[in-house]
């Protein structure tokens, strides 16, 4: 064999393994879906072929249309949450001396837990009976601030909120340090010789250049929250009365409680389509509006 | 990636000021109260999880009266821990050895030789990280039912992997461009082939890439809850996080079990996280500013 053609094999040997699995497993169901959304079909016997029936019937549920704006609530919780949050504890917690490790490993250890156990250890927090949220309330004589955290369909979507928050924050926090990082000492410097300090400083200078950052954490909640379904499914399995509904849990209901693969396929196809939308406008609104400032 | 340190010099507080300190204190306070907030439930967990029933009924936030060790030990045998911690390394194993080992060999090939499908098969991949992983939930369990591997190791290993490929060949093939292009002329002379390369040269020299992308797998494996819920049915074959899910569905009227088997599952990646924490953190890092 000739060098080239040796080197050709090898490129192709070298692909092959990482392509036939990534095609397999993740590009040919994303097109399959699609197709299945055309046939009505129970898991058994022949698929019926439908036409857009299953997609008009996707448009049309109003519970699908309610799933979605749940997930634009976890997109606000991880836009005014998170990233605030994130940014203030990154501002404060930029040096490295033992205390400043400690506290940065602390905040950031929810995220390494299984979304199981996140979930189960709120449902505790939240249960109405033996809750320890409830228990404190009726402890500091609050007790008529107490709820079913859970249950109560009004207050669902909004018990949801903490533990999202409370275990994400880790990323976003090393996200803002590591740019807070970066930025040059003599930027630093020069800002004290001009009497920059504190709180002036931080509106002048550092969130100026941090700003692109910022963006990438806002376009990375969005697509973070599309991700939402484990915690979600673990504390409520998207009741009570689809009140915690997100799209990926209405899928999961819709296919593997009542088998409707058909519809389920539909509803697959039509996240991916509303996630890569939100992606590819979240990019552009980011993008005009740095060239706007 | 950057190591996450700078220089203390610019930005320390020098204290010349009496109330300066007296910020920094209050500050310093606020945050390390804000941190126990952070770690309170996980402590909770462990604080109750040595607890009878009726104590934690009675006051959930003491200190057990009595700490109960049979908890962990029931839980271990009442819940099937053992199977599940079992099936849960396992999988996580084999995902971890075949991701390394495939996203490598990938990353290898894009980042070292030039041919024409290259910035395609590159793009490829790239789209792979917009995929949100539930969407695939129903066509992957149509299409396993029919190549009949529901229910098996591999209905959980090969999707594992195959989303993993793409941040993997992303850090793996970044890192080894930076490698010099001396290598490779080394080895031709060597007269050894691109296998020896690889296995020999490229693979140890990208160590630090690799530790920080089988971090991040080993998490997300291990702590993986939908692809076992849709894809395995057989109690024999749940994995750690769906075993523990059966807990939610109201079985758990049995708090103290439930919670020592909760804090049981906890341990090895509270482990893992304490020895890892740096490549977790980077790896965390270079895998938000792919997009």
């Amino acid at each position: 064999m000739t060098t080239a053609a040796r080197a050709r094999a090898f490129i192709l040997i070298g692909l092959l393994p990482a392509l036939l699995l990534y095609l397999i497993f993740v590009v040919v169901p994303v097109i399959w879906s699609s197709y299945y959304g055309f046939f009505s079909w129970k898991g058994i016997g022949e698929p019926k072929y439908i036409g857009l029936g299953n997609y008009v019937e996707v448009l049309r549920d109003p519970i699908f249309w309610n799933s979605f704006k749940n997930n634009l609530y976890i997109v606000a919780y991880s836009i005014f949450g998170q990233v605030p949050i994130a940014l203030v504890l990154a501002i404060l917690l930029t040096r490295n001396s033992w205390i400043q490790k400690f506290l940065r490993a602390s905040i950031f250890m929810p995220m390494v837990l299984s979304s199981v156990v996140i979930g189960l250890i709120w449902g505790y927090i939240y249960h109405p009976q033996i809750g320890i949220l409830n228990f404190l309330l009726d402890s500091v004589g609050l007790s008529s601030w107490k709820a079913g955290w859970l249950s109560d369909p009004k207050v669902a979507m909004f018990s949801i909120g903490p533990p999202i928050i409370w275990s994400n924050i880790g990323p976003y926090l090393i996200l803002f340090i590591a740019a807070l990082q970066n930025i040059p000492g003599e930027v630093n410097d020069a800002a004290k010789m001009d009497g920059a300090e504190g709180f002036r400083k931080l509106m002048r200078i550092t969130l100026p250049i941090i700003w692109g950052t910022i963006k990438v954490a806002v376009i990375l909640c969005i697509s973070g929250s599309l991700k939402a379904f484990d915690l979600i499914f673990i504390m409520t399995r998207g009741g009570p009365a689809n009140s915690t509904e997100l799209l990926a849990t209405y899928m999961y209901n819709n296919t593997f409680n009542i088998f409707r693969y058909g519809y389920g396929s539909a509803v697959s196809t039509s996240i991916v389509i509303l996630s890569l939308l939100l992606i590819l406008g979240s990019q552009l609104l980011m993008n005009r509006n740095k060239n706007a400032l | 990636m950057r190591q996450l340190a700078m220089s203390p010099a610019s930005s320390a507080q020098r204290g010349s000021f009496g109330w300066r300190k007296w910020i920094s204190g209050i500050i310093t306070t606020g945050l390390t109260l804000y941190a126990l907030l952070t770690l309170y439930p996980l402590l909770w967990l462990f604080i109750s999880a040595f607890k009878t029933n009726e104590q934690f009924f009675s006051n959930p936030f003491s200190l057990p009266s009595s700490w109960q060790f049979t908890n962990f030990s029931r839980a271990w045998t009442v819940a099937n821990m053992d199977v599940a911690f079992l099936n849960s390394l396992i999988v996580t194993s084999i995902s971890l050895v075949l991701t390394l080992f495939i996203s490598a060999l990938a990353a290898f090939v894009l980042s070292r030789f030039t041919f024409r499908y290259k910035p395609l098969i590159m793009g490829l991949f790239l789209i792979g990280m917009l995929i949100p992983v539930h969407s695939t939930l129903v066509p992957l369990f149509i299409m396993m039912k029919e190549m009949s591997i529901l229910d098996t190791y591999a209905a959980l290993i090969l999707p594992y992997v195959a989303f993993e490929l793409p941040i993997g060949i992303f850090i793996l093939s970044a890192y080894m461009t930076s490698f010099p292009k001396e290598l490779e002329d080394a080895a031709h002379i060597d007269g050894s082939g691109y296998w020896t390369m690889f296995l020999r040269i490229i693979m140890p020299l990208s160590l630090p890439a690799l530790s920080t992308i089988a971090v991040l797998a080993f998490l997300r494996f291990w702590n993986d809850f939908a692809f076992p819920l849709v894809f395995i049915s057989k109690p024999s074959l749940k994995t750690l996080p769906l075993s523990l899910s059966v807990f939610a569905d109201g079985y758990g009227t049995d708090y103290s079990l439930t919670l020592a088997a909760l804090a049981m599952s906890v341990i090895p990646t509270i482990i893992i996280y304490l020895v890892f924490q740096e490549q977790i953190m980077k790896g965390m890092l270079a895998g938000s500013v792919k997009g």
